[in-house]
Formats: C-alpha cells, structure tokens, sequence
C-alpha cells in the first residue's frame, strides 16, 4: 500500500515544485534584501545526458540521465528547508524519487537539528556529490556508491544532529543521526518506518584543517539491525574513512569501507565486505583552465560467506581515465574510458560521454 | 584584548597616519556586530559560510559584489584562493549539500556593499578601503587595520 502511494506522492511533490518554480524568482525579488527574517526560495536543477558504449552484453547508444530539481528555502534566520526530487530515465518510462526532505533548525554553529530524509552521512562522496553529475569530475559515481548500490546504505530516514567548530585550528564537524535503517529490498531506506524495532544509527565527524586549506578528513560508523523477508535478520556494522583535498591541482579523493555481517541469531554466520576507490584529478593551467583530466582505481569484495551481500554478486575491480571540459560555467563535458570486472566474470572495456549542467542564478 | 571600531571619520580624526590605504581591501561588518578582530583563518571561514553565526548567534549574511569587480577578484585570490568558476561550484555544492540556505547575497556597487551592511544585522563584506564611509565597522585581520603594515589583504 505504501508503494502504491510513493508515485503518487512524488508526482505531487514534483509538481508542487516545478509550479513554485514560476513563483520563485518572484518570492526572490520581492523579499527584502534587507530583512533576513523574510522566507527566500532558490530553485537548483541538475542533468546530464550520456552516451555509452561497451564490448559487454548491455544496450549502447544515448542516454538522458537525471533531471534533479531542488527547492531550498530559507525560513527565516534559524529555520531551512531542502528537498531534492529526481527524475530517472529507466527502460519504458521515469521514475520519480523523493531524494531528500529535510527540515533544520539551527541553534548555533555547534548544533542544528533535523529530521527528514538524507543522503546518509558516511564516506565522501554519497553527500558530497550524489545526484549532482556536474558537481563530480567524472562521468559516473565510484561503484561503491551507485545508485541503487548495496555497499553503501545510500538514504536514511530520520532525525540528525550536526554542527561544527569552526573557530579550532582543526575545523572539526559532525553529524550523528539516529533513524530507520535498511528496507527490506535493502538498497532503500525506510521510508514509511523500520522494518524493525532496532533503529540504525550513523557517526560522521571530519576535519578540515585550517592549516591545509582544502583538506578534508572523515571518519564515519554506522550500524543497523537488518530485517529480511523470509531470512533471520542481520546485525550490520559500517566504518568509513576518507581523505579529499578538494582543491584541483590537484583533486585527490580516497575513501575505504569496511562493512562487517552476522546472523542476529547466530553469530557463526557472519562475513565482511572492503571497497575502497581513489582518484586522481588535474585542473590544467591552459585554455582559461577548463580541462581536468582524471583516473580512479576502485574495488570492492565480498565474502562469500557475508549473510546480507554475500550472493548479491558485487565484487568488482575497475580502471577509469577520462577528462572534463568546462566549456561552459554551468556546464561540463566528459569523455570516460573504463575497464572493469564484475563479479569476477571477465574484463570489458567502455567509453562513456556525458554532458552534465546545473540551473542556477549562482 | 584592545578594542578598536574605526569608522572613515575615526581614521580622517586620527590623522593621515591612520588614513586608510588605498589599494587594500576592508572587511566591514555592521556596526553592532560584536567583533573587532578577525584571524586569517576566521575570515576565511566565514566567507566559505563554514562558520555562519557570530558569536552572538546574530546569522552571518554575506554580501559578495558581482562578477567582474576588482574586489571580487581579489578576495577570489586572497580569501577564497578559487577561480571564478571554483567559486560558483563551491555555492552551488554547499547550497547542494544542504549546508547552507542560501548562497551569498550579490551586490553590484560600492554604494550598494554600504547601503545593505549598514541595514542587515550580522552582514559582512568587503570594500577598497578608501571607500569606507561611516555606519559601517572596519575588522581589524590578524589583528592589522588595512592601513597598517603586515595587514594580509592588500
């Protein structure tokens, strides 16, 4: 019944959205620039389009991405509003995804409370980037963190606490969040509800040193109770570390995840799960700076033995080199050649060119 | 700590010693935020809305002037240490990542820059420190006044 509402509910949402799109720049213009306590409104669109070839099994030829639309309000000094409604492009028609729907208050810099839904805030890139492709150098997200990826718990549905230090020489920030874990098709959230009593819980903090401006150090945990149908239930524990230096000359991006599994009721059953990817990218000095060449290496294993991924498939090796092209402040085009294995079934090589843009008054 | 509110008039009463200098660029805050000196590191941190309270909890309203200024050019450089194009990425990814409501306020003018940081509480931006007039406070960086050697945004 839930599932039969969601589309519902997100064609409304996108709707609502897409109408309060003409108002915005109205509400814009009309609210005092002078007077902070007035709602503002900004709308940001992403997209891309690609087009992809491959020596495997899979369709080649042009693909449009995703339309991302996001409605972010300011409702006064303290109290803020964001949501993010995408859009996929899938065999035969779209599917219309309710990303994120969050609510803030801020009390100060230490601490802002939220509840909603989040890109859950464990490793690098899933809230670094996520739906945003032009924000990414690359073509494609890291494997890791697909979409849809079963490595990482991608959404989380819940309340968050957050805040930082910004005044310490290390620029110490943290995010703890107690909420539903995994559904039981385990790549979503739980949207409506736990599908247990045992809520997940996350721990983010990172650091960005202001000493190495441009660094930025993470670690993360997160743990859950899984419930599956027709299965026992699994005890899931998560632990993240990442280094980014987000300057572009050069961008260095590493993250590592180590997941460990057991049977809630017996213990013996129990496997653990590695991914790590690690990128490399220049921004070079020429042509007004708008070339960035780039290359990751990635890889995640599975143990056979792990009782929620084991027989999922998902180990994977892969090698990306690629460049972007800014020509445009709002818009990039990438060229991707990759060579990767899936779950050890042999080698394939492709090439991936997308074009990826934002909507913004920035 | 010794505290020091300039105004344009404090600086001509004091004197061609203390006159501002020209080709340097003043932070200014309005007038009744309780800050007099800002560090390097602290400016910075503001400006990339990591820091986006004042110690009185009154919110930081950024005021940044419009693309193809000087003074946009040169907190670029200085503060930021971005491209243009970096700059944009870097708001449209923290607007993105939901860690701020709203991206800096642009203005187009020095006029302007002076206008709205004298009528928004808790507003910070940046002017050649030749044009500051009064109704605004002038933030000592790393303890310097833009007339004063060492001061590090000249």
């Amino acid at each position: 019944m839930m599932r039969s509402a969601y589309p519902r509910l997100t064609g409304l949402l996108c709707l609502l959205m897409y109408s309060m799109g003409s108002f915005a720049s109205d509400l814009i213009s009309q609210s005092s620039a002078e007077d902070n306590s007035q709602p503002e409104f900004q709308i940001i669109g992403f997209g891309d389009m690609s087009y992809v070839s491959s020596d495997a099994a899979r369709p080649d030829g042009f693909a449009i991405g995703q339309g991302v639309a996001h409605l972010i309000g300011s409702l006064g000094d303290s109290l803020s509003f964001f949501s993010e409604v995408s859009a996929t492009a899938k065999d035969s028609n779209y599917a219309f995804e309710v990303e994120r729907f969050i609510l803030k208050y801020d009390f100060s810099d230490a601490l802002k409370l939220s509840a909603g839904r989040y890109h859950t805030p464990i490793g690098y890139w899933n809230s670094s980037f996520h739906h945003g492709a032009w924000l990414q150098s690359t073509v494609s997200r890291p494997e890791m963190v697909k979409f849809g990826s079963k490595i990482v718990p991608i959404h989380f549905v819940g309340v968050l606490l957050e805040g930082s230090v910004p005044s310490s020489r290390l620029g110490f920030e943290y995010k703890a969040g107690f909420g539903n874990g995994r559904h039981d098709n385990i790549a979503r959230a739980g949207d409506a509800g736990d599908t247990n009593q045992n809520k997940a819980w996350v721990l983010q903090f990172n650091s960005r040193p202001h000493d190495l401006y441009g660094l930025n150090l993470g670690l993360g945990f997160y743990s859950d109770e899984v419930a599956l149908v027709d299965s026992p239930s699994v005890k899931e524990n998560i632990a993240s570390a990442y280094v980014a230096w987000s300057k572009e000359t050069p961008e260095v991006i590493v993250e590592y995840q180590h997941s460990s599994h057991e049977l809630v009721n017996d213990s013996s059953v129990s496997g653990d799960v590695d991914a790590w990817y690690a990128q490399l990218a220049y921004r070079l000095p020429l042509d007004d700076n708008k070339w960035k060449p780039y290359a990751r290496l990635e890889q995640t294993r599975v143990d056979e033995s792990d009782p929620l991924l084991g027989a999922e498939g998902l180990d994977y090796d892969g090698a990306i080199l690629g460049v972007r092209w800014d020509f445009h402040h709002y818009a990039a085009l990438k060229a991707e050649y990759r060579n990767e294995e899936f779950n050890n079934l042999g080698r394939e090589s492709g090439f991936r060119l997308q074009i990826a843009f934002v909507l913004t008054k920035m | 700590m010794a505290i020091c509110v300039v105004s344009l008039t404090t600086a001509a009463q004091a004197g061609s010693q203390e006159s501002l200098a020209p080709g340097a660029i003043a932070i200014v805050v309005h007038k009744d935020t309780q800050v007099d000196n800002l560090s390097m590191a602290d400016l910075r941190s503001i400006f990339l809305a990591n820091q986006q309270y004042w110690p009185d909890r009154t919110r930081i309203t950024l005021l940044v002037r419009a693309p193809k200024s000087d003074e946009r050019d040169f907190v670029l450089d200085s503060i930021y240490q971005m491209t243009e194009a970096q700059f944009r990425q870097y708001w449209i990814a923290k607007m993105f990542r939901a860690e701020v409501p709203r991206g800096p306020k642009i203005v187009f003018s020095t006029d302007m820059t002076l206008d709205l940081v004298v009528a928004i509480p808790g507003s910070i931006s940046f002017i050649r420190s030749d044009e500051a007039a009064e109704g605004v406070k002038i933030v000592r960086i790393d303890g310097k006044l833009p007339s004063e050697a060492g001061y590090p945004l000249k």
